[in-house]
């Protein structure tokens, strides 16, 4: 059963490929997605579903709130509940050199409008019994929040399925045929066959520079490792605030280093413990690297010297999709009927509604909600239009 | 029966899956009726059906429940039997103290 022809195809069936398909099938459009697995089969299932609302720069800021604030419509609109709620997340400063640093980032950060406060070791060991009592303080940022990743991402996907997308699964792009003079797309290869279109979204995530390369257009996304593992249920109380992370998170995401490590534990509705995390540049190797699981247990340990005691049930890895910039992309191309939503690395699920939103005003010939400019794919070498 | 045949669910065929209550997932206490609902919303492998209902998220990670998932499925999206697949076991193969974990000692091949 092969789609003969669609207003778009979406090609990728993770957060961004499924917020994508659901704004474009509101909007009226015939949409298909093709996704070469399962819906939510790669980086959406293998995260910890954090909203992160204070990376740096701003636009990744003004992006991130826009995006929790389309959660709340969805989580309205569609039947799954997607587990969404407002859990604020706290930054650890364990040195008082770390904390003068941490305040300096606080400044920045209201500056550019985020909700931030500078705490005390006395009153974060208040807030957080459970933390090591040697802290020298930490941040409280209330405006984060928390949702399932793998409900919003197949829940989203099946909404929009529900209003007349085609979800095309264990369906592989092997080809994007262009018109004569190279300049517009006229139909999608797969190894179950052609779908007439013109206009393709590239959600491969970690994959969509390989997309890329069938029209000649360079995405320079590559694929970040991380390793993740969860923990045995533990009670509600063992963490208050359900997003901790380590001095040094913000540093781990510098593109840097080939494996940064900054843990943090973030407690998930259903009771677990998710550890986190890492990043690394490993190819497409999806395998658990041991050493860096091995470290993050041993970091979260020392922030909270309880969990020695606990079990962790399974550990897994998945590939974020690495923006060189550290900025999305969010754009249409030289190539007529092309566009790029992908290269979100960790904040693909705090982004993923207004990605959709954006790329289906840009298709539609709409004013986009936000400015859009410094995410075109064109800032890249040889896209110039 | 081959050894192979018995290893897989086909060997269990003549246990009874019909009551909707039924808790078919132990560790999270999934029933019956929450894995159909999953499969009449297209999760059609033991991936997928884990995605949606936690089945098998639990502490056993699936190894009590995992064939009659796989049974479920068959049963009900009409897939032959051997077609539904195990679901991806990752490490460790049992609940493992973090401190263990911490510990660790990664030989450099």
């Amino acid at each position: 059963m092969m789609s003969k022809g669609a207003d778009v195809v979406v090609i990728g069936g993770g957060i961004i490929g499924s917020c994508c398909a659901y704004y474009l099938v509101k909007e009226g459009l015939k949409v298909a997605l093709v996704e070469r697995g399962e819906i939510c089969g790669e980086a959406s299932k293998t995260c910890q579903g954090h909203l992160f609302l204070w990376e740096l720069p701003e636009i990744n800021i003004i992006l991130a709130k826009a995006s929790k604030k389309l959660y709340r419509q969805i989580s309205e609109e569609i039947e799954t509940d997607i587990e969404l709620r407002n859990t604020g997340s706290m930054s650890i400063a364990e040195s008082p050199q770390g904390l003068e640093t941490l305040k300096q980032t606080i400044k920045e950060l209201q500056r550019a409008g985020v909700e931030c406060e500078l705490l005390d070791g006395k009153e974060f060991v208040k807030r957080e019994p459970s933390i090591m009592p040697e802290i020298a303080g930490g941040g409280y940022f209330p405006e984060d929040g928390q949702l399932n990743p793998l409900l919003a991402t197949t829940g989203i996907a099946q909404a929009a399925k529900k209003m007349g997308a085609e979800l095309l699964t264990e369906t592989e792009v092997t080809g994007i045929e262009l018109s004569a003079d190279k300049s517009a797309v006229k139909a999608v290869m797969t190894n179950k066959g052609k779908i007439e279109t013109k206009r393709v979204v590239n959600a491969a995530g970690a994959w969509s520079g390989q997309i890329g390369e069938m029209v000649g257009i360079n995405i320079p996304v590559v694929p970040r490792k991380g390793n993740l593992m969860v923990v045995e249920n533990v009670p509600d109380n063992f963490i208050n605030c359900k997003i901790i992370l380590a001095s040094g998170y913000l540093d781990s995401l510098k593109g840097d280093k080939k494996v940064a490590v900054a843990a943090n534990v973030q407690q998930t509705k259903e009771g677990n413990l998710l550890l986190g995390s890492s990043r690394e540049f490993a190819g497409f190797d999806k395998e658990v690297n041991p050493e860096v699981i091995s470290q993050i247990a041993a970091g979260c340990i020392k922030y909270f010297p309880a969990l020695a005691g606990l079990n962790t049930i399974r550990s897994w890895a998945g590939l974020r999709p690495y923006s060189p910039d550290m900025l999305p992309i969010i754009s249409d191309s030289r190539i007529e009927g092309f566009y790029v939503a992908s290269g979100h690395e960790g904040v693909g699920i705090t982004m993923g509604p207004i990605t959709g939103k954006l790329i289906t005003q840009i298709i539609s010939g709409q004013k986009t909600d936000l400015p859009v400019e410094q995410l075109s794919v064109n800032r890249f070498a040889e896209n110039k239009k | 029966m081959s050894n192979q045949k018995a290893r897989t669910y086909e060997g269990d065929s003549d246990i009874k899956v019909e009551n909707p209550d039924m808790i078919i997932c132990r560790c999270e206490e999934i029933t019956l009726e929450e894995i159909l609902q999953a499969i009449r919303e297209g999760a059609g492998s033991v991936n997928e059906v884990k995605r949606r209902t936690r089945a098998g998220m639990g502490l056993c990670q699936g190894r009590s429940c995992g064939r009659l998932v796989r049974k479920i499925i068959a049963e009900h999206t009409g897939a032959k039997a051997g077609r539904i697949l195990p679901g991806t076991f990752r490490p460790p193969v049992r609940p493992m103290s973090l401190k263990t974990m911490a510990e660790l000692e990664v030989d450099d091949e």
